[in-house]
């Protein structure tokens, strides 16, 4: 039961993840005053690059072409561990938050590779600023993480999860400032404004793009698949914590099930409205002041570690 | 059986040195003193694992007046890191030297080494004060030699640094254990602990000040780190390894060693300890990423890893003390982390050294700013170094991830273990370590993509022979069981995380699920084959093209380098980092000032060397130059002065 | 933030009705077969090169990307890469200077793909045609799949273009 309910949960992350970047997609054309495309257009472009050959530059090693499969690897192991529709079925150690950010981790790695195995200026710059963010924003995440943690007794993420899903919101209240913090991470970590520009067409300002320049056809495909996938789960994370409401906890009954899928698409939906709006409110960040924003991600971090700690005295 | 294997561990070295002076020049001295030397370690091996086979707490190995070698449960431990240390730089030195038959006079080398192993040896098993210090400066003395083994001018300059440092450690030792056993220099160690028993909170602080003094420069701690990215990267590689990877545990062993001679360990000391273990890993770390000389990344990821070691062994002091309950559950696991943490360290960072040195006698420099596009020519060899440096950044599946993330989880669990003050420390240590390891990831990516991908950015590295295979089995052995203790520590540190050991006693579990991790470790090989199976199904369609362009033709020196990867992080800590940029620009056409010859003279130092190393030196400098005109040449003032300094003993005496 | 919200609000919805067309009866076999393999183009990705216009091409596409025109609700869209695009639409007569670098793109698209002249400097050189900087059209340097006239051709009459050649691809 629990096995099916993984695969279940899993599965359903690995085919939301493009509809999320749909609906992302869709609602910032709506903040332009634009139709926008089909929130189902990212199925069909993935679709298309699996039919597509691929073009690879002759001044790469094996490492480029194993990189898509540790990216997706590791994408995959996120959407497993991180529990998105139901809660109470993972194991401790396997949703444990330092391996998860661990795991994630090894993801940007691998990407960085990517981008450095070309010799191309674009994916190295993209390389070097990619892993500049993925090890800068590191300090927030673990502190964020393990204020959650302390806060709810749990090690794992699914332990967090049931904890925040099994108590009035109200009694949650204290653990806000990691929430944001932890907002500040979901934001840097998936390459969205103000770290990232996820639609610029202009190398310069690029990070996640510039390492993915490269790649084409089926490799690609991994590689995008991979970066939805990891915001898919978090996103669908940080909804289950500000909004813990609907998710499937034992005993997994007939109609929870049918509640707590709704549940999953519309917190989906609100994540992807809240990215869609904060792209289409604020301007990206000069990359050069990044450490004020990760500084501010820690600041807030420790903040919300404190409040957590204080909460326990009293 | 078991003593007399540790009996021959020393020997065989003594008789690789003289095997090696009697063949003098040439490959079969070399392949013959090597092979004795692995011999040795071999020896040690297998004495170490028949002693814990055996079960018994300690045995003599030797046992003369004044000097005996005892080996215990603490002292097995790390006598059989040194024999695998030997054993696997003595393999690679067989073919790791051969390029260097005119560089080093490898006879005079071998001696060195023998004398080192030795010494590292008898520190370890040395049973009294004063067979520990004999021991201990044998190895100190011996490793000078390594560093200046090739004799240039940077290398004697770093050996001088090293000498002084370390002879400044030594003296801070001898009067830390003196003021321990009393001026008695002949007690063994039970002795010492027993007239330590007796000594004054004072003086037992002072001594414990002076013991971790002394340690700690050898482990390269801050503020006492400067000479070891100096020395270290300066001797061949494979001493290299030796002095990073097997050293540096020498000295953490004489630390914890000498911990246990203290009747009590206040919280205080722990906090300095930890306080000190933290900056090193952070200067350590930081100067890891910004420098972009191969080996001395290495060695500046030795003071971070050594710091992280220290900062765990302070948390432990502290937690120990605490009178919670949490408190030396914690400890104990933290001493999980300590000990994972030694033997992964020791496996990676000699890997490491022993595969930067194939890369250097490759490239002809140890500057990564040139090398480059590596991978395409050593597939299975970048592979290896592929797994060294992911486990040096601490990145799952290796086995220094699991040690870390023991560490970081016992760190976070003393947040809710343990009230308010300490629970705060514990959450700034916790976001430090994770600062930390997040920038050792930086460190380490950086090195494999400048080393080993995109393109030659230099003719050196473009044209690259074959490896030797001898030179790839050290570090793939390192590689193979840093993999091997990953995939074996997953399952280990599960199983403690399900059962709900007293150790993680505030992790809870989820009721009623978990995953055995063989499964999760079959799910990856299944995803694996999967991956293999998919690019295979697409490999017919690959087309091989040009890097995009964007027309501009490339050329190698566009990619980013090294240093350039770096630049982001040597700016915002640009506070920390002392660097100086002087642009030369010396005009060549009279007519148009652009046209000029640019250079770039640029580096970057510490900022502990500027505000400490540098106004100590220049102060010693400044009294030594008063003390010099004391050398006029009179006679009669030399005898006065004699004179003086007799009136001045008498005085004191009386 | 709140009166740009309003703003966003208040103005609504731009984007002008899809441009009634009808779809060009001959395709070429190249363009047909691309169309069918990924899945009728309903997500097709554009890369765009100027092998020397006088940007006045750049102007018009660009503007199809704004509100009004919204190329993205029909599924194509722009990419920084010609590694990423099937199709990729050239502009101007193809100068000297230029040659290798369309070449180059041409070569780095993966198979399939689909070449779109637009304007007529695109098409044989317009006004260029013969000059010494200028090699000719683009179907002199690489294989073209099918043509936008004009001088150059305003965003509808692109939008109208590529919607009938779609259309007529996938009947």
């Amino acid at each position: 039961m629990t096995f099916a309910l993984i695969t279940f949960q899993t599965l359903l992350v690995l085919a939301a993840a493009p509809a999320v970047i749909g609906m992302i997609r869709k609602m910032k054309a709506r903040f332009q005053n634009r139709q926008g495309a089909s929130i189902f257009l990212p199925y069909w472009s993935l679709l298309s690059l699996f039919k597509k050959e691929m073009t690879v530059t002759r001044h790469s090693s094996w490492v480029f072409r194993v990189v898509p499969f540790v990216v997706f690897g590791s994408a995959l192991f996120l959407a497993i561990a991180i529990p998105s529709f139901a809660a109470g079925i993972l194991s401790a150690s396997l949703s444990n938050i330092f391996l998860v950010g661990a795991v994630a981790a090894l993801g940007s790695v691998f990407l960085v590779f990517g981008g450095m195995d070309t010799a191309s200026t674009f994916g190295n710059m993209g390389s070097s600023r990619e892993m500049t963010i993925a090890s800068m924003i590191e300090p927030a995440l673990y502190v964020s993480l393990a204020s959650l943690a302390a806060f709810a007794s749990f090690w794992s993420l699914d332990g967090i999860v049931l904890y925040f899903a099994s108590v009035p919101m109200y009694t949650t209240l204290p653990a806000a400032l990691s929430l944001i913090a932890l907002v500040f991470v979901l934001l840097a970590e998936n390459a969205r404004y103000p770290v990232d520009n996820p639609a610029t067409h202009l190398e310069l300002t690029m990070v996640h793009e510039a390492m993915v320049l490269e790649y084409s056809g089926p490799y690609l495909a991994l590689l995008e698949y991979a970066s939805w996938i990891k915001l898919t789960a978090m996103l669908a994370l940080v909804a289950n914590l500000v909004f813990p409401w609907g998710i499937l906890v034992a005993p997994f009954a007939g109609f929870a099930f049918v509640v707590a899928l709704a549940a999953f698409v519309i917190k989906l939906a609100l994540g992807a409205f809240v990215i869609a709006y904060i792209e289409s409110t604020i301007v990206k960040m000069r990359f050069y002041r990044m450490q004020e924003y990760t500084s501010l991600a820690l600041i807030i971090a420790l903040g919300g570690l404190a409040v957590v700690l204080f909460t326990f005295a009293i | 059986m078991t003593e007399s294997l540790f009996m021959l561990s020393f020997v065989f070295p003594g008789i690789a040195a003289f095997v090696a002076l009697i063949s003098r020049k040439g490959d079969i001295g070399n392949i013959a003193s090597q092979s004795l030397f692995a011999l040795g370690g071999l020896c040690g091996i297998l004495g170490a694992a028949l002693f814990y086979a055996s079960g018994e707490a300690g045995i003599a190995v030797l046992d003369v007046p004044l000097f005996g070698l005892v080996v215990g449960r603490l002292s097995v431990f790390f006598f059989a890191i040194i024999s695998v240390g030997v054993l696997l730089t003595s393999l690679y030195a067989i073919e790791g030297l051969r390029p260097y038959k005119n560089a080093y006079s490898l006879h005079w080398l071998a001696v060195a080494s023998a004398f080192f192993i030795v010494g590292m040896q008898g520190v370890v098993l040395a049973s009294s004060v004063v067979g520990f210090l004999i021991a201990w400066e044998l190895m100190s003395v011996a490793a000078y030699f390594l560093v200046i083994a090739d004799r240039s001018d940077d290398s004697l300059q770093a050996g001088l640094f090293y000498f002084v440092m370390t002879h400044i450690g030594f003296a801070s030792l001898v009067a830390g254990f003196l003021v321990l056993s009393g001026g008695n220099a002949f007690a063994n160690w039970q002795q010492v602990a027993l007239t330590a028993s007796a000594l004054s909170p004072a003086v037992l602080a002072a001594a414990f000040a002076l013991l971790f003094v002394g340690f700690g420069s050898k482990a390269g701690l801050v503020p006492l780190h400067q000479w070891l990215p100096m020395a270290h990267p300066q001797a061949p590689s494979h001493a290299s390894a030796l002095l990073s990877g097997v050293m540096l545990k020498v000295a953490i062993f004489g630390f914890i060693q000498s911990l246990f001679l203290f009747p009590a360990i206040p919280a205080s000391w722990g906090a300095v300890v930890l306080v000190v273990g933290l900056s090193s890993a952070f200067f350590g770390v930081l100067h890891a990423v910004v420098e972009s000389d191969i080996k001395r990344v290495l060695a500046w990821s030795s003071i971070e890893n050594m710091g992280l070691i220290f900062s765990g062994i302070g948390a432990a002091m502290i937690l120990r003390t605490l009178p919670f309950e949490a408190g030396p559950a914690l400890a104990s696991a933290i001493a999980i982390f300590i000990a994972l943490h030694i033997v992964n360290h020791f496996l990676f960072k000699s890997g490491l050294f022993m595969a930067a040195g194939a890369i250097v006698s490759s490239v002809h420099s140890r500057d990564m700013d040139v090398m480059g596009g590596l991978a395409q020519k050593w597939p299975l060899f970048s592979g290896i170094f592929l797994a060294l440096a992911l486990s040096a950044a601490a990145l799952p599946p290796f086995g220094t991830f699991f040690g870390e993330w023991m560490y970081l989880q016992s760190v976070a669990l003393a947040l809710v273990g343990l009230p308010l003050p300490y629970s705060v420390g514990a959450g700034l240590v916790l976001a430090i370590i994770a600062g930390v390891s997040g920038l050792a990831i930086f460190a380490f990516v950086k090195m494999f993509s400048s080393v080993f991908l995109g393109r030659a950015r230099d003719e050196s590295a473009e044209h690259v022979r074959p490896l030797p295979s001898l030179v790839l089995l050290s570090p793939g052995i390192t590689a193979f069981a840093l993999a091997l203790s990953g995939v074996l520590a997953f399952p280990f540190f599960s199983a403690r995380f399900i059962l709900n050991e007293s150790v993680f006693q505030h992790v809870a579990i989820v009721e009623g699920a978990s995953i055995n991790s063989w499964i999760v470790w079959g799910l990856v090989a299944g995803l694996f084959g999967l991956a293999f199976l998919f690019s295979r199904a697409i490999g017919a369609r690959i087309r091989i093209t040009d890097t995009w362009d964007c027309g501009q033709p490339l050329t190698p020196r566009m990619q980013y380098t090294a240093t350039g990867f770096s630049a982001p992080i040597r700016f915002f800590f640009r506070s920390f980092l002392v660097s100086r940029k002087e642009m030369l620009v010396v005009p060549i056409s009279p007519e148009n000032p652009w046209i000029a010859r640019r250079s770039l003279d640029w580096i970057v130092t510490s900022a502990w060397e500027r505000f400490l190393y540098r106004p100590i030196t220049s102060g010693i400098l400044y009294l030594a130059g008063y003390a010099r005109k004391l050398q006029s040449g009179v006679i009669q003032l030399y005898l006065l002065l004699v004179v003086l300094t007799l009136v001045a003993a008498f005085i004191f005496a009386l | 933030m709140l009166r740009l919200l309003t703003q966003i609000i208040r103005t609504g919805k731009k984007t002008e009705k899809a441009p009634s067309i009808d779809p060009i009866e001959v395709v070429g076999e190249n363009l047909r077969k691309t169309i069918h393999t990924l899945y009728g183009g309903r997500s097709l990705r554009i890369r765009h090169v100027d092998a020397g216009s006088t940007n006045g091409e750049e102007y018009e596409m660009t503007a199809l990307g704004n509100a009004y025109y919204d190329v993205e609700r029909f599924g194509l869209s722009f990419v920084a890469s010609p590694r990423h695009a099937d199709i990729l639409t050239v502009s101007g007569p193809v100068t000297r200077n230029m040659e290798h670098a369309l070449k180059t793109a041409y070569e780095m698209t993966p198979e399939p793909r689909i070449v779109i002249a637009v304007g007529d400097g695109a098409i044989d050189g317009g006004i260029w045609k013969g000059s010494y900087a200028v090699v000719g059209g683009v179907k002199d340097v690489i294989p073209v799949d099918a043509e936008i006239p004009g001088d150059p051709p305003s965003p509808v009459d692109v939008l109208k273009e590529f919607l009938r050649i779609l259309e007529g691809a996938r009947k």
